[in-house]
């Protein structure tokens, strides 16, 4: 096992996926800390989605490797799948069971049970301000309650690495507002959060640090404070993103 | 364990509140088996028991014309027409009525047919008297051919077609017999007549004695009941590979897959509770469709379904057949990019399956390179291992390598689905 001094280490990972001779990544160096919360920006189809999937083990790199936490999943894919929790932009719940259903039935896959399976959902659900509809089939509720929820699945286990995919995207001003309050109370709590967006302010209000990625390669990454004032004529993150990423509009 | 109930549970739910989904997944193959069997049924009928309509124009009014009528009439396959509206059916008409479709045969008997048939058995025996040098009959000796003309409908089956000329051939050779020994006699006692004269009783001197082979002293009458409800339950039990494959495209689709495989060990857990659910649901399915045999069919007038002592054999054969279903359905589910796609394939393969495996026509009749070819379909192996039950009377031990060819369907289908989800995972 590794020396544990970052949660996540990327060394030269690339990626090209299978009759491709353009790598989705190309040779990436990362090093991600502990208690951080990192944003992956960059335009439709820079790789962010393809670095998240490796990040949780659903495909491997073509070369290069990745510690999670100091370990490999290629060896410890279990232990690794047990420290990580996962919000996808998809709303990755069953419609027909109700949201208590739907946390219980994680949970348990999470490996929790019994009574503080049922405190620790009573516990997020009020969090998020949905206690009063515990009960009610997802399929019922608004934009912003599923996502809410789709949030509370992915976090219920108290994972040590967040990776949060979007999780804001098309929901009301109160909703975003209640998410990311949470996100930064249970990052406060010690919990890395590894998050992708296309909304900038957001990100730079948000992250503590941020990569600009494009084409598989980092184009620059640092706190964003620091990247705005290091590059003087900006006076946001969106306006270095559309510089370096350029203002032509991208396709998947 | 705890995932493994959850996952099941979780599927459980999904199931039962999917209300239309569950109304089709057991009301269809009930509806489905009640109509192919009552169908089915008929055809059987048509060869076995039905009355069939049928012009009959006898211009003989002599022993043939009386032997062919007599012997339709008393047949139970037949309805004899001869008139119609008080009038008598003419050729013509016979031939305009059958080429309508109104009815399926018209046999015309020709004016001296059974005078034709006396002329060639006399010209028989003085044939055989003079090579003994003894004198003939003194009767009308004439050697001529009968044509009796029969009209098909075009749509008549050939089976059908078949049964009536093999019925007619019947009626008209006895005749010739009893005739020739009718003549034979009148000869001899011409000949010495102070001699009795010869009485042939006709009596059968073979007799036909059907008995249906069985491994047990239990036989069980084959009927359409008994034949088909094995059949189309296996048909419709494998229908349930479009729900499961729909339902893994589905969680793939809806971002619950992407989910499920980032948490620890749960796509062979998930996995494993769908086949266990769905394997459930084509029990129950399988249950239904043999009370649908036991109560239903017989309250629409069709015989009961027998299900025999060998319970745990049916049962294992009910299993294995639901096994192999389920495996198939998870294969396609995990392969299949498109819910069209799953449902084009998965329903396509299934009705080939089901005619590579005799369901519709029966395999022994098949081409040769097609029999081969029936013997890799599940359908064939399923449909064999419940005739074993149904109709031979089979047990645990004769089902057994049927069964056996079910699961290692499974384990293979199973197989294909694990390595192509691998394979995913290295693009």
């Amino acid at each position: 096992m590794q020396e544990n001094k970052h949660i996540i280490e990327l060394k030269y990972l690339s990626k090209y996926y299978k009759g491709s001779n353009v790598p989705a990544i190309d040779n990436i160096n990362l090093n991600i800390d502990k208690g951080e919360i990192y944003g992956l920006l960059g335009p439709n189809g820079a790789g962010k989605t393809t670095t998240i999937s490796i990040l949780c083990g659903l495909f491997g790199p073509t070369s290069g490797n990745v510690f999670i936490d100091g370990m490999e999943f290629q060896h410890s894919a279990e232990k690794i799948k047990s420290i990580i929790g996962v919000v996808p932009q998809e709303i990755a719940l069953y419609p027909s069971l109700t949201a208590k259903e739907n946390l219980t039935f994680f949970g348990h896959l999470y490996g929790l049970k019994g009574k503080h399976l049922k405190t620790r959902i009573d516990e997020c659900l009020e969090l998020f301000g949905l206690e009063k509809n515990a009960n009610r089939r997802i399929k019922t509720f608004s934009g912003g309650m599923k996502r809410r929820i789709n949030l509370i699945a992915g976090i219920l286990h108290k994972p040590k690495i967040i990776y949060l995919d979007e999780p804001t995207v098309g929901i009301d001003v109160q909703s975003r507002k209640v998410i990311l309050e949470h996100l930064k109370n249970i990052n406060k709590e010690g919990t890395t959060i590894i998050y992708t967006s296309h909304y900038m302010e957001e990100a730079e209000n948000f992250c503590s640090r941020v990569a600009i990625i494009d084409k598989g390669k980092i184009l620059t990454e640092g706190k964003p404070k620091e990247l705005i004032t290091a590059k003087g004529e900006y006076t946001d993150l969106e306006s270095i993103f559309l510089n370096i990423t350029g203002r032509a509009l991208r396709d998947e | 364990m705890l995932r493994l109930l959850s996952s099941i549970y979780k599927e459980l739910l999904v199931l039962i509140r999917d209300r239309a989904g569950l109304a089709i997944l057991f009301i269809m193959p009930l509806v489905l088996i009640l109509i192919m069997t009552v169908i089915q049924d008929a055809t059987f009928r048509t060869v076995k028991e039905v009355n069939i309509s049928m012009i009959l124009v006898n211009n003989d009014k002599d022993s043939l014309g009386e032997a062919i009528s007599e012997g339709l009439y008393a047949s139970d396959f037949f309805q004899i027409v001869e008139e119609i509206n008080g009038e008598k059916i003419t050729e013509e008409n016979a031939k305009e009525l059958v080429a309508r479709g109104d009815y399926k045969i018209g046999i015309i008997i020709p004016e001296r047919a059974t005078e034709a048939i006396r002329g060639n058995v006399n010209a028989l025996i003085n044939k055989s008297f003079k090579s003994f040098n003894i004198p003939g009959v003194k009767k009308r000796t004439k050697k001529s051919t009968i044509d009796i003309t029969i009209y098909i409908d075009p749509a008549t089956s050939n089976s059908f077609k078949n049964m009536v000329m093999s019925s007619l051939k019947e009626f008209t050779s006895q005749l010739e017999i009893e005739m020739f020994f009718k003549n034979f006699s009148e000869a001899m006692a011409q000949l010495m007549p102070d001699q009795k004269p010869i009485k042939f009783d006709s009596f059968e001197t073979i007799r036909y004695k059907e008995v249906y082979a069985s491994t047990t002293e239990n036989e069980i009458l084959p009927n359409s009941v008994q034949h088909n409800v094995p059949a189309w339950t296996m048909f419709a039990m494998f229908f349930i590979v479009l729900p499961l494959a729909g339902n893994i495209i589905k969680e793939r689709d809806d971002g619950s897959a992407f989910r499920l495989k980032t948490m620890p060990g749960s796509f062979v857990t998930v996995m494993f509770s769908k086949i266990f659910v769905f394997l459930g649901v084509s029990f129950v399915q399988f249950i239904l469709m043999l009370l649908v045999g036991v109560y239903i069919m017989p309250a629409l007038g069709l015989p009961q379904l027998e299900i025999g002592p060998h319970k745990i054999a049916l049962a294992v054969m009910a299993l294995s057949s639901g096994l192999a279903a389920t495996g198939y359905g998870v294969a396609i589910g995990t392969i299949a990019t498109t819910h069209e796609q799953a449902a084009t394939f998965g329903a396509v393969s299934i009705i080939i399956f089901a005619a590579l495996g005799g369901i519709w026509v029966p395999v022994y009749v098949m081409p040769h390179t097609i029999r081969i070819i029936s013997q890799f379909s599940p359908l064939h192996w399923g449909l064999n291992g419940f005739y074993d039950i149904f109709l031979r009377g089979g047990d645990l031990m004769v089902v057994l390598a049927e069964a056996g060819k079910l699961l290692t369907f499974f384990v293979i289908m199973l197989g294909v689905a694990i390595v192509y989800n691998n394979y995913n995972k290295t693009k």
